[in-house]
This record gives C-alpha cells, sequence and structure tokens, in this order.
C-alpha cells in the first residue's frame, strides 16, 4: 500500500536499503544452490522491491486476498528475485531460500504456481507473461476488483511474437489494471539484445498499440515510484514501464557480461559479489 | 563405460562444425539459446550460414522451413519444450506435412534438465515428435553417437528430431561404430529379459544389469538410439528368446517408446511387458541422479522392475 505519510525521499531510502537484502539474499541462494541466473534477477532487484515493499496490496497473511495486487515474473528464470521479497515480506520461513533448486524444494529453478507460497501463476517459458496478465486483468475487470496486475517482462523476451498478440488485445480491452515493466538491460542469452534481435524503438512500438509508455531509470527508486504511482492514475490504457537497467547491477564484475545470465558464482566470486553488494550501502 | 567429457548437445554441435566444413550448403537456425546448444561454434565460423531469430520458437521455424521449401537442409536448434510444443503447430504442418529437410538439435530432453525445473524438462517430446508423419526421432546416448546422428540427420531425407542431453554422463560407443535410421545397439546379451532404452537411460539400463547378474538373472540390454522407424528385427530376435520385455525412457509413461512396443508386441509377438517413465506427473526441479531415483526411473527401480517382471514367469 502506499504510504504516504512518508515523503518520496524517505520511501526510496528505506526501499534502497531493502533492495540491497534482495540482493544479498539472490547471490546467497545462487551460490547456495550452484545453479540460476544472477544477471536478470539483480538487475530487476529494485523493480520488484518497489511493488513488493512499497506500492503493492500484498498480506503475506492473506496470499489469496482476492483484492491483492497481482504479480507475474514473465522472465521466469530471474525467480531468485521474487522468492527473495516473498520470504522477506513473510510469504514463507527465509530458511527456504537455502533449498532453491534442490528437490523437494518449495523453490523450483523457475516459478511454481503450486508449490511456492505467493507465486500467483507458473513461467520460465518466455514470452508468456503478457498474455496471463491479459487474463488476469480481464477478471479483475469482470469482477469488478480494483487489483492491478504488474508484469516484469525481459528485453530479449520481447522477440516472441506472443507478447505482440498480448499487448493488441490490452489495447482492445482498454486494460487499464495491467502494467507492464520491462527490464531493459540491453543483454538476452546470445548476446545483446540489438544484435541478437533488435526491437528498438521498444516505447514507440508499444505506443503503436495504443500503450501509455513510460521511459524511467531502473535502479532510481524515486523515478521507479513515481513512474508507478502515473501508471495507477491512467485510465483506458494499458501502461508500459520502460526502466532502463543494468544486468548483474551492484556487482560489478557481473555488470553487463552475458556470461553472468545464468552462472553460479564460486566461493571466491560470492564473497566478492557479497562486498560489491555491501559497499554499496556507504555511498 | 567412462565418465563423459562432453554432454552430447555440444558433441551435436562440435560434429556440425566439422561437418559445415564438407558440406557448405546447409545453415543453422539459433532461438537465443546458441550458447546452450553450442550453435554458437558454427555461428562464429561460418556467420553467414547461422541465423539467430531471437526468443521466437515458432518464428524460427517458421524461416527454417521457409529456407528448406526448395530443398535446402536446416538445421534448428532450441530446447526440446520449445521445439515440441510451442512451435509444434509450425513443424506439424511446414515442416512435416511438406516433408522438408529440417533437422532439429533439441536440448535438455527428458529430465536431463533437471536442476532448471519443469519449464525445460522435455518430458512429451517423444510423444509429440513421433507421432508426426514423416518425422524420424533419433536419441544419442554419448559422445560419439551424437556425432554420428548428426551425419545420420544429415544423410536421411525430410524432418528429423534429434534428442539431446543437457549435462555430460557416460561414454559406451567406440568412434568405429556405425549408427543407422531404423538401428539399434545391443549393449549386453542376457537371456532372461530384454531391457530397452534410449539416451540416458540406456546408463541406468546398464547399472541394473550388473545388479540382476547378482540376483542370476541375465538382462539383454537394447540401446533403441533410433526411436522412429525402431529396430523391430532385433527387438524381435531378442524377445523370442527371453520372452519378456521391459522397456525405460526418461519421458511420460504415455505415448513414449514403452506404448510404442508394447502395441507392436502385442499385434506381432505378446511376451511379458512392462514400461517404465514418468507416471502422469511433472517432476521437479534437483539433481539429476535424485530426479529419477524420485521418479521411478534409476537403476535400481529398473532392476526391481525386471524381477518382477520375471517372478510373473514363475
Ligand atoms: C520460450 C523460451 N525460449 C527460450 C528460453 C531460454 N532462455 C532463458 S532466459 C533467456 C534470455 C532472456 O533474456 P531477457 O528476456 O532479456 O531476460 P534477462 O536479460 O532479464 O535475464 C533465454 C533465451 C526460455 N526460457 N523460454
Ligand atoms: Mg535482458
Amino acid at each position: 500500500m502506499l504510504t504516504t505519510s512518508k515523503t518520496l525521499d524517505e520511501r526510496a531510502k528505506n526501499l534502497k536499503t531493502i533492495a540491497r537484502e534482495v540482493r544479498l539474499n539472490i547471490i546467497d541462494m545462487i551460490y547456495t544452490a550452484q545453479s540460476g541466473h544472477p544477471g536478470g534477477a539483480l538487475s530487476a532487484a529494485d523493480i520488484v522491491t518497489a511493488l513488493y515493499f512499497d506500492i503493492m496490496k500484498f498480506d503475506p497473511k492473506n496470499l489469496k486476498w482476492p483484492d491483492r495486487d497481482r504479480f507475474i515474473l514473465s522472465k521466469g528464470h530471474a525467480c531468485p528475485v521474487w522468492y527473495a521479497c516473498l520470504a522477506m515480506k513473510g510469504a514463507f520461513p527465509m530458511k527456504e531460500l537455502k533449498t532453491l533448486r534442490q528437490l523437494n524444494s518449495i523453490l523450483q529453478g523457475h516459478p511454481d504456481k503450486l508449490k511456492t507460497p505467493g507465486v500467483d501463476m507458473t513461467t520460465g517459458s518466455l514470452g508468456q507473461g503478457l498474455s496471463i496478465g491479459v487474463g488476469m486483468a480481464l477478471e479483475g475487470k469482470l469482477e469488478k476488483k480494483n487489483y492491478h496486475v504488474f508484469i516484469v517482462l525481459g528485453d530479449g523476451e520481447l522477440n516472441e511474437g506472443m507478447i505482440w498478440e498480448a499487448a493488441a488485445s490490452a489495447h482492445k480491452y482498454h486494460l487499464d489494471n495491467l502494467i507492464a515493466i520491462v527490464d531493459r538491460n540491453h543483454l538476452q542469452m546470445d548476446g545483446f539484445t540489438e544484435e541478437v534481435m533488435p526491437m528498438e524503438p521498444i516505447n514507440k512500438k508499444f505506443q503503436a498499440f495504443n500503450w501509455e509508455v513510460i521511459t524511467i531509470d531502473g535502479h532510481n527508486m524515486k523515478e521507479i515510484l513515481l513512474a508507478l504511482e502515473k501508471a495507477l492514475t491512467i485510465k483506458k490504457r494499458p501502461i508500459c514501464i520502460i526502466a532502463n537497467t543494468v544486468k548483474g547491477k551492484c556487482v560489478d564484475f557481473m555488470e553487463n557480461i552475458r556470461e553472468w545470465h545464468g552462472l553460479a558464482p564460486n566461493e571466491e566470486q560470492y564473497k566478492k559479489a557479497v562486498e560489491c553488494i555491501r559497499k554499496g550501502e556507504q555511498e | 563405460m567412462k565418465k563423459a567429457d562432453v554432454a552430447t548437445r555440444k558433441a551435436f554441435s562440435q560434429r556440425m562444425l566439422e561437418y559445415g566444413e564438407m558440406d557448405k550448403h546447409f545453415v543453422v537456425f539459433e532461438a537465443d539459446i546458441g550458447y546452450s546448444t553450442y550453435s554458437y561454434l558454427f555461428g562464429e565460423k561460418y556467420p553467414e550460414r547461422y541465423f539467430n531469430m531471437g526468443i521466437a520458437e515458432s518464428n524460427t521455424m517458421g524461416a527454417a522451413a521457409g529456407m528448406a521449401a526448395d530443398g535446402r537442409t536446416v538445421i534448428a536448434c532450441s530446447y526440446g519444450v520449445f521445439i515440441t510444443m510451442r512451435a509444434i503447430e509450425t513443424v506439424r504442418t511446414f515442416i512435416c506435412y511438406p516433408n522438408l529437410n529440417v533437422k532439429f538439435l533439441s536440448s535438455h530432453g527428458g529430465i536431463t534438465a533437471a536442476i532448471d525445473g519443469v519449464t525445460h524438462q522435455a518430458t512429451e517430446d517423444i510423444a509429440f515428435m513421433t507421432t508426426l508423419p514423416n518425422m524420424k526421432v533419433l536419441v544419442p546416448a554419448d559422445t560419439i553417437a551424437a556425432k554420428k546422428c548428426f551425419d545420420l540427420a544429415i544423410k536421411t531425407s525430410g524432418p528429423v528430431f534429434i534428442r539431446l542431453m543437457r549435462d555430460p554422463l557416460f561414454d559406451v560407443y567406440d568412434p568405429d561404430e556405425e549408427f543407422l535410421l531404423g538401428g539399434s545397439k545391443i549393449l549386453e546379451k542376457g537371456n532372461d529379459i530384454t531391457i530397452v532404452s534410449y539416451g540416458d537411460i540406456i546408463f541406468q539400463a546398464l547399472e541394473s544389469s550388473a545388479m540382476l547378474k547378482k540376483e542370476g538373472i541375465s538382462a539383454e540390454i537394447i540401446d533403441m538410439y533410433s526411436v522412429k522407424p525402431f529396430d523391430y528385427q532385433t527387438l524381435i530376435n531378442s524377445i523370442s528368446k527371453t520372452g519378456a520385455l521391459l522397456v525405460v525412457e526418461n519421458h511420460q509413461k504415455r505415448n513414449g517408446l514403452g506404448y510404442e512396443l508394447s502395441n507392436f508386441c502385442l499385434k506381432n509377438y505378446p511376451v511379458l511387458f512392462d514400461n517404465m517413465g514418468l507416471d502422469d506427473t511433472f517432476a521437479e526441479s534437483g539433481k539429476y541422479d535424485l530426479v529419477i531415483e524420485k521418479y521411478g526411473i534409476s537403476a535400481n527401480h529398473i532392476a526391481k522392475k525386471a524381477m518382477e517382471i520375471i517372478n510373473k514367469r514363475k
């Protein structure tokens, strides 16, 4: 919920502290599992933190609350960021984070609706989350609910045709309760997005589908908060926030490096990563 | 049987790179997992014959069909789940129906992508691909087999699906071994029961055979690497000797090779029969060895099932 009693500066500062904790958990989980995708989890960390710790209607004691805001991590491979936020909110015990990707864990390699408390939809096959979001937004309209559906998309993921099929249908039904956030980190699995499959201008593409588009720095908490708050006020149009980010953000040796898309750190790298994230505290 | 250095996905792509020198005609399509399928090796050497279509599997298969329309051979690369499920209608109607020369490098077959979880585990791929008319299906178990299956796929006309594994397991074949469409390999000779498998589970079958030996049971182990068409002659020869057949696969129990062979036996040569695979369930994330143990397709389970079948005879 909006914590309007605090100033924007205070909220942003508080969220930055939480986001650091989220990043430490991400690195810890992937290191412990020796498997997972650090790059895209770190780039989305500030956005997902702002959603869960400030913007979204979410009650960890009542995960099936019908009026809750919905969240879909369409780029499902980045799920450590989601699991960290859910655990830190109290949806399940923190100690579960250590079980990521292990047999019998509630934390699957990609999000699993049936296994993880707080996960509203299974993902992991890219390009389909926006369609799921369209369905959830339509359901909200049909039930006359006020909830919003937030979807985090990868920029590489925008290659999938189904994304644009979803974009057209969101416009047709004037889904102003649908807010897509593109984690624009400029990398996908095989390299830089504009080399693998050029998608620019992304803003004009969404605009051409009659979406409202807001472009921000996806690591600036104040910009994130302002964009999300603006998105909540827009009527009759679906909203796309293009968040410019850095893949691997806050771990200097991972930043903008393709290899860190799906690689777990070894012990030495793990220690360095923790140090990097902690160092941010003094800044 | 020794530990393998490379996974079959990598071995296949290494051969694709070598073959690119001898055969300048074929091209490769990728869908943004080139560093995982290892197709990037080919792309680095032959950029003009390599097309990375991004994260867009249906478009990749459609474009592969278009490029193959006048007879060119195309190797289309992705993970099994995406080739066989995301893009299946394109594969069916635009590649299989017009019988085009598209060969599918399909990585992460079965639950060999154990750690990534269900979304990346192709456990229904054999059912989908063997059901498509004109499609042939190969599943190499090791490094040599993977390389030979590349050559075999190129030489076979029409669509060929090659199921590959994420992680290196074991090597069993010699470099001069021959692999044929509709062929199979008897890895161990035995008289009491025939155990048929393919891909990674062949190694579990071999391990189960060692366990069975201790119980005085000799199993004949057949690697049915050519899943479609399959080697019915070798199968008949074996089951007419053993009188019992167990089919084990890293796939849903339903509509895999087990169902195919049970149907064949019922019509042609009824014997004691059972089959093993995922029992109408999705698997989960975890270490490969632990996942195949939990879902009942490890050597222990195979040995136990083989004993059960044999005990029925007594
Ligand atoms: C349909 C589908 N195709 C391929 C993959 C394999 N894959 C996993 S992550 C990834 C790259 C994703 O890039 P992007 O969307 O930009 O995510 P991010 O950079 O935020 O990690 C790919 C190709 C997949 N999960 N789903
Ligand atoms: Mg990206």
